[in-house]
């Protein structure tokens, strides 16, 4: 039993360091703004909770991002329209809490619900259609959507262009107030979606995923009902979506119907291709990146950031084509060569 | 046994089209006319995008995203040519000279062969060349006198030019001398700038030991090049009088062919700089076009702008004086009118006759050239299977290039001819890049023919649709009139396409499994 428990921590190593030191962020630019620790708790330093309100965006985005490379890195489902499962349980929730009234428990059980009949509506075209056609039929299918959130007869339930505005947030995450039990709740939840992940990839059932990314035809001829494991990556992911949504929706005070197009989906295949397709660790580096380096070049060069950033994008795609975590991993063999090398001019040789 | 392996497409055609003589039925005669004139309309300009893309996409294997914002930089490249055509002529040598120094892109190779120096050294070279000459361009760019406009003053805005063109105002033409930088210099600086970045990128990616030709018809490019940018240059005065004094129909003319050029030219280099290296990586191609998209679209925001204009009509189809709206066609050639009296009807002869027309000539010649050229037939085989065409000794790459400039072409012609109908605005590649995309998807990705059937099928739902959004549609056993809102429009054609691949995944006329 106990063996077991050091195992979970040797192998979640580097996420579990990851949660502790994002959990101390907000403490130590506390101290370094010189606010105390009960002012911290209490959200009232103002450097910690900008930042704060920095990382529950990242992590909203990386959960976003992380059920992307899921569907697309490891399984091989170019899907357009991923920002659908996303933007649909974000305005749910909206829908539900302003319109509908509705208790907070029975909101998430509705979500829920709704992300598996999404991924169901994705999964009927499954056995049919394959490749381009797949990407093809799930921007059809996530454009209607974005149409219909956009169209005005849809005006008092989604606010049309201007978006859904003047949600009731739950009095215990309000994130004005108890921002920083929000930012442990979104950074537990990354965590957690994290950790499951590993699993799920590493599982028996995981290794058929990858093999259908591979090699559809031949993980059939072996026997695997591809069909299945594709749904249930489907399942999974639009689950993970949906709860990144849901958070979306708590936290933004407008839900702007820009989640809900085919932008948003890209922005999600980015963040995975900045991180490195399939990896899963990429995508909370490449959230990481793309939000910071979003927020400083809309900072500093104003309008132009998108220009900017879309540059950084191609010279990726052109120069970085494994993204940061995928070239680490490959490098990774030289670099402990050439650790190596350089300790042995510092090191005395051993005898022989 | 044909039509037995074909009953399906011609199924779910015919069902479409009984969908559209159900929906016809609804309609005046003159509504039922405008309507489908307009369906037509819409799917010639789709079909200009859609054509080339699945040239592209069924040659190359590239799903190229970038493709409406050719179409939309097609559009305002036209626009800058109509409108300011000063800024065009000043524009010219800079790209020009900027495109000479690559143009002898042999002799930078055989230059990098010669070099005896150690891999490193080279690259580092070349690095440093690169990074020498963009400096020097972001020096010398921003200092040539370009005749343009001025974002932030709406007096000398794009808006408010259109909007003088409109009127039938002339605009001043805007003469510029070099005044921060003398010409010789700022010709001759571009010139090393070009020649600086090429030779660069030769050095960096140096292959040993190729055979060298410097014969002197290597030359002739960068030859024209120059004798072109300096004949621009030197009447440059001239040459803006000229155009400011030609008839709108004929400056209409020219930015077509400009527009398209440029389309061609962009596409071109696009796949020889960007595209060429991804080939061996498929998914790779899509998200640089992708990334390609964004950047094109940010660019035409910061030189053009945000707000949205129209380029107005040459006058050969906005005339209104005299017997206008014309009830025959010696009424219309003789006032040039803007609208056609059919059936009891006003039809607007640049929107529902001419570009039809331009979209039947266009579909035809393309046709032509595929099935009678011997480079249409390379195409061909090279859409069935590419490395076969490679082994019997063609140089596909080449044609690969061809192929997606001429694709490109198509969507910045697309752009242009469209303009004077839809307008100018940065969303509008994206939205025509959709409507191509379910043309695709709906006629079969790789099929010549089938993008021209899906795009007209796209276009003329788009039309009915509108249309019953303002006549309303009385559904059966009721008294109910449904009036779809102009939010369902796209919708409907979205569900077109989700159909028609849930029954026939490769599309109407792609190839069955």
């Amino acid at each position: 039993m106990e063996n077991k428990a050091t195992n979970f921590f040797t192998r979640n190593k580097g996420i579990l360091i990851f949660m502790l030191v994002m959990l101390t962020v907000p403490f130590i630019t506390g101290l370094i703004e010189g606010s105390t620790f009960e002012q911290v708790w209490t959200n009232k330093g103002s450097i910690s909770k900008f930042l704060e309100s920095l990382g529950i965006e990242i992590f909203i985005l990386a959960i976003f991002a992380l059920s992307y490379d899921l569907l697309f890195g490891v399984t091989g489902l170019l899907s357009y329209g991923h920002s659908m499962f996303f933007a649909v349980a974000a305005y749910l929730t909206g829908i539900a809490l302003k319109t509908l009234m509705l208790p907070f428990w029975q909101v998430l059980l509705l979500i829920a619900f709704t992300s598996v009949i999404q991924a169901l509506l994705f999964s009927v075209v499954l056995p049919r259609v394959k490749g381009v056609t797949f990407t093809m039929v799930t921007l059809g299918l996530a454009s209607v959507f974005h149409i219909i959130v956009m169209s005005s007869d849809m005006i008092n339930l989604t606010g049309a262009d201007v978006g859904l505005q003047g949600m009731p947030t739950p009095a215990f995450i309000d994130p004005a107030s108890q921002r920083l039990r929000f930012f442990v709740i979104a950074l537990v939840l990354l965590v957690v979606t994290f950790i499951a992940y590993k699993r799920f990839v590493a599982s028996p059932t995981g290794r058929v995923c990858v093999a259908i990314r591979e090699n559809e035809s031949r993980a059939r001829m072996l026997g695997y009902n591809t069909t299945a494991f594709k749904v249930t990556v489907l399942l999974i992911s639009s689950f993970t979506a949906s709860v990144a949504g849901v958070l979306h929706a708590l936290y933004q005070p407008i839900i702007s119907p820009t989640i809900a197009d085919l932008g948003y989906t890209f922005t999600a295949l980015l963040i995975v291709l900045i991180g490195g397709i399939g990896t899963l660790s990429g995508s909370i580096v490449g959230a990481f990146v793309m939000k910071l380096s979003d927020y400083f070049l809309r900072r500093y060069l104003g309008d132009s950031a998108i220009l900017i950033n879309g540059i950084i994008y191609v010279i990726f795609v052109l120069f970085v084509p494994y993204g940061i975590v995928g070239t680490l991993r490959v490098r990774r063999l030289r670099t402990k060569e050439g650790w190596k090398q350089i300790l042995s001019w510092v090191l005395p040789k051993k005898a022989e | 046994m044909k039509l037995k392996k074909n009953l399906r497409p011609a199924a779910v055609l015919a069902g479409i089209f009984l969908f559209l003589f159900v929906a016809a039925r609804g309609m005046d005669p003159k509504d039922l006319l405008i309507t489908t004139l307009r369906g037509f309309s819409t799917g010639s300009v789709t079909f200009l995008v859609a054509a080339g893309f699945s040239l592209i996409f069924g040659l190359l294997d590239v799903l190229n995203l970038a493709h409406g914002t050719l179409y939309m930089i097609g559009a305002y490249v036209g626009w800058t040519v109509y409108v300011r055509p000063d800024t065009f002529v000043d524009i010219m040598p800079l790209i020009l000279f900027l495109m000479a120094g690559f143009s002898l892109r042999f002799l930078w190779d055989a230059l990098s062969d010669r070099l005896n120096w150690s891999p490193t050294t080279i690259k580092i070279v070349g690095w440093v060349l690169v990074i020498i000459a963009i400096a020097l361009a972001l020096f010398i760019v921003p200092r040539y006198p370009i005749a343009g406009w001025a974002l932030d003053d709406y007096a000398q805005s794009p808006t408010s030019y259109s909007f003088m063109v409109e009127q039938g105002t002339r605009l001043p033409a805007i003469h510029l001398d070099f005044e921060e930088i003398s010409a010789p210099v700022a010709v001759i600086g571009l010139l090393l700038v070009s020649s600086m970045v090429s030779f660069g990128l030769a050095l960096i990616r140096k292959q040993a030991n190729q055979q060298h030709d410097l014969s002197p018809k290597k030359w002739i490019t960068f030859i024209i090049l120059v004798v072109l940018s300096l004949f621009f240059l030197l009447l440059n005065t001239t040459l803006t009088n000229f155009l400011f004094s030609l008839n709108s129909n004929w400056l209409f003319l020219i930015a077509v062919i400009i527009a398209a050029l440029s389309g061609v030219g962009l596409g071109a280099l696009m796949e020889t700089t960007l595209i060429q290296p991804l080939y061996s990586r498929p998914i790779y191609q899509l998200m640089l076009t992708l990334g390609m998209s964004t950047i094109g679209v940010q660019l035409v925001r910061v030189i053009w702008g945000m707000p949205e204009f129209v380029l107005s009509k040459p006058t050969l189809f906005r005339g209104t004086g005299g017997a206008c709206p014309a009830s025959n066609l010696a009424d219309l050639f003789e006032y040039n009118c803007t609208t056609i009296m059919v059936l009891g009807g006003r039809v607007r002869v640049y929107d529902e006759i001419f570009l039809p027309i331009v979209g039947i000539v266009v579909l035809v010649g393309v046709w032509l050239v595929l099935k009678k050229s011997r480079i249409g037939m390379v195409i061909r085989a090279g859409v069935q299977d590419s490395s076969m065409v490679e082994t019997l000794g063609i140089n596909v790459r080449r044609v690969f290039t061809l192929v997606f400039a001429l694709g490109a072409g198509l969507a910045a012609l697309g752009g242009v001819l469209g303009a004077p109908s839809n307008g100018l605005s940065t969303g509008m590649g994206e939205k025509l890049l959709l409507n191509a995309l379910i043309a695709l998807a709906v006629g079969g990705l790789t099929s010549y023919p089938g993008a021209a059937l899906g795009s007209l099928l796209v276009g003329l739902i788009q039309q009915f649709m509108i249309k019953y959004g303002q006549i309303g549609i009385p559904i059966p056993f009721t008294d109910i009139l449904f009036k779809p809102t102009p939010a369902i429009v796209p919708a409907s054609t979205m569900l077109l396409m989700v159909i028609v691949l849930l029954i026939l995944p490769n599309g109407l006329l792609g190839k069955q499994e």
